[in-house]
């Protein structure tokens, strides 16, 4: 397997906080990894340090072997959801993808695909104001896949979603890992984490506490145990 | 150009952009029809009436009373980003930031000049048209029309720019257009007429050098006499505008975005 995604010992210090302590782990290609973590754990501060947005205090996260800001046009090679504000609530859905769709010379033909891929289509000419949060996070999704990138990189992709919009997720991650697509995810919902996802990263207070194939980590029982037992000590 | 033709999309998909500048015309066209009959009813206030070059200098001078929605339009641009949250969207897309930057502040100085465009432009026509009901009107300075187009492009490109940067200074939005406003409305005003030796290098001082208007009014406390020659101020201005972007690129290369 091929490396795709590396921290490579990784710090990222707020002041006085570590946020990130001394981080490495890989991600192989064509998996979906599970980046879990209890809230403050480090994650999302992860993710933000491996594409750019934050600048690490010591150490490297890279795609493909290169800092994401080296990368050319990384739209084409790296789809991102960090958030569900990302997008200006004034604007359409069709709109705000187009801005994007510009800055990386990607054509409106493309922004009414990936609408119509995360059935969103019929809501493309609606303000952004107006989605519920769930029609947030499938925007964000349309956003990510609009350079129809090889890699995807999901902060917490299944807030605010209800039963039939997890159970969507669940089967678009799947379709496109089943496209070779490499995916991180990170997530609190352990339960469709365990359904969803090939590998795990679990961190702590920045650290990184198990890192492998999901059957090696919840051996007989449940990735919440699993996860309960590493981040407390003890299983609740 | 991919950068500048998002950017341009952000400019014109945005219904607060075209609000700007509905709001920079209304406040100029009211600027113009208005200073007539002030003038007329306080001409010996003034000193002059509409039968002077001057007072109808001063007139359409006020065509470009609608600068501060530059500067306004500027700020929304660079911290609109951060208050929508569109700024990691638009880093995720473009991570290289300076690249980003440029294309910000292109589009903001052709937003900027748009808007002054516009807004002088139909406030000329207004105070054409109100100076007509008026009369022994005197007929404008022949250079008029000519500096004011010049001030309001050269004003309103460097105008947005310093608004892109305040925004990236500022992250937070009314806090940027709260100081801008206090700044343009307050401070400069006062410094101009407590300090003209240094309020003349400062931007308002230098836009209305730009006009090469001759206007003495110490009543109001406006005297152009004091002012930098429209070539010089011209210099000035664009200097701001080369410091301000300087900064903006500066400090965007520099802080995480939240």
């Amino acid at each position: 397997m091929t490396t795709v995604i590396a921290f490579q010992n990784l710090v990222k210090r707020y002041g006085k906080q570590l946020a990130v302590a001394d981080l490495t782990a890989n991600v192989e290609s064509g998996k979906i990894t599970g980046f879990l973590g209890p809230n403050g754990a480090g994650k999302s501060t992860s993710l933000r340090c491996l594409v750019g947005l934050a600048k690490p205090t010591s150490g490297e996260a890279t795609i493909f072997g290169k800092r994401y800001q080296e990368i050319e046009n990384p739209l084409s090679k790296v789809g991102t959801v960090l958030d569900s504000r990302g997008f200006h609530g004034s604007l359409t859905g069709a709109q705000n993808l187009r801005v994007m769709a510009a800055a990386a010379g990607i054509g409106n033909d493309r922004v009414d695909e990936v609408l119509s891929l995360v059935e969103l289509s019929d809501a493309a000419g609606k303000r952004v104001k107006g989605y519920s949060l769930g029609m947030k996070q499938r925007l964000s999704l349309a956003g990510a896949i609009l350079g129809d990138p090889e890699v995807l990189i999901l902060d917490e992709p299944a807030n605010g979603l209800d039963p039939a919009g997890i159970a969507w997720l669940r089967n678009f991650l799947r379709t496109l890992s089943g496209s070779g697509r490499t995916i991180l995810v990170s997530s609190h919902q352990l339960a469709e984490m365990q359904n969803t996802v090939d590998n795990v990263l679990i961190i702590n207070k920045g650290q990184l506490i198990a890192d492998g194939n999901m059957k090696e980590i919840i051996g007989d029982g449940t990735l919440e145990e699993a996860f309960l037992r590493m981040t407390l000590g003890e299983l609740q | 150009m991919n950068l500048i033709k998002s950017e341009w999309r952000k400019l014109i998909y945005a219904r607060a952009h075209w609000g700007l500048l509905i709001a920079a015309t209304f406040i100029s066209t009211l600027s113009v029809v208005v200073t007539p009959f002030i003038i007329d009813s306080q001409g010996e206030l003034f000193g002059f009436g509409l039968d002077q070059t001057e007072a109808v200098d001063s007139t359409y001078a006020n065509g470009i009373s609608g600068y501060i929605f530059a500067i306004i339009l500027g700020i929304m641009l660079m911290a609109g980003e951060f208050r929508h949250g569109t700024a990691v969207a638009t880093f995720l897309t473009a991570p290289k930031r300076g690249s980003v930057l440029a294309a910000k502040l292109a589009i903001a100085a052709v937003g900027g000049v748009l808007i002054m465009w516009v807004s002088a432009g139909i406030s000329f026509l207004a105070g054409y048209v109100t100076l007509m009901s008026f009369e022994n009107v005197a007929s404008p300075s022949e250079n008029l029309f000519l500096n004011t187009m010049i001030a309001s492009t050269i004003g309103g490109a460097v105008l947005g720019v310093i608004g892109v940067a305040l925004g990236t200074l500022v992250r937070n939005q009314m806090l940027a257009i709260t100081g801008a406003l206090v700044y343009l409305f307050v401070i400069d005003p006062i410094l101009l007429t407590v300090w003209p030796d240094t309020g003349k290098y400062l931007p308002t001082g230098l836009i209305t050098a730009m006009l090469a208007i001759d206007v003495d009014a110490p009543e109001l406390g406006f005297d152009t006499s004091n002012y930098l020659p429209p070539l010089e101020a011209t210099g000035f201005l664009l200097l701001y505008g080369a410091v301000f972007a300087a900064v903006a690129v500066a400090t965007s290369l520099r802080r995480d975005i939240d």
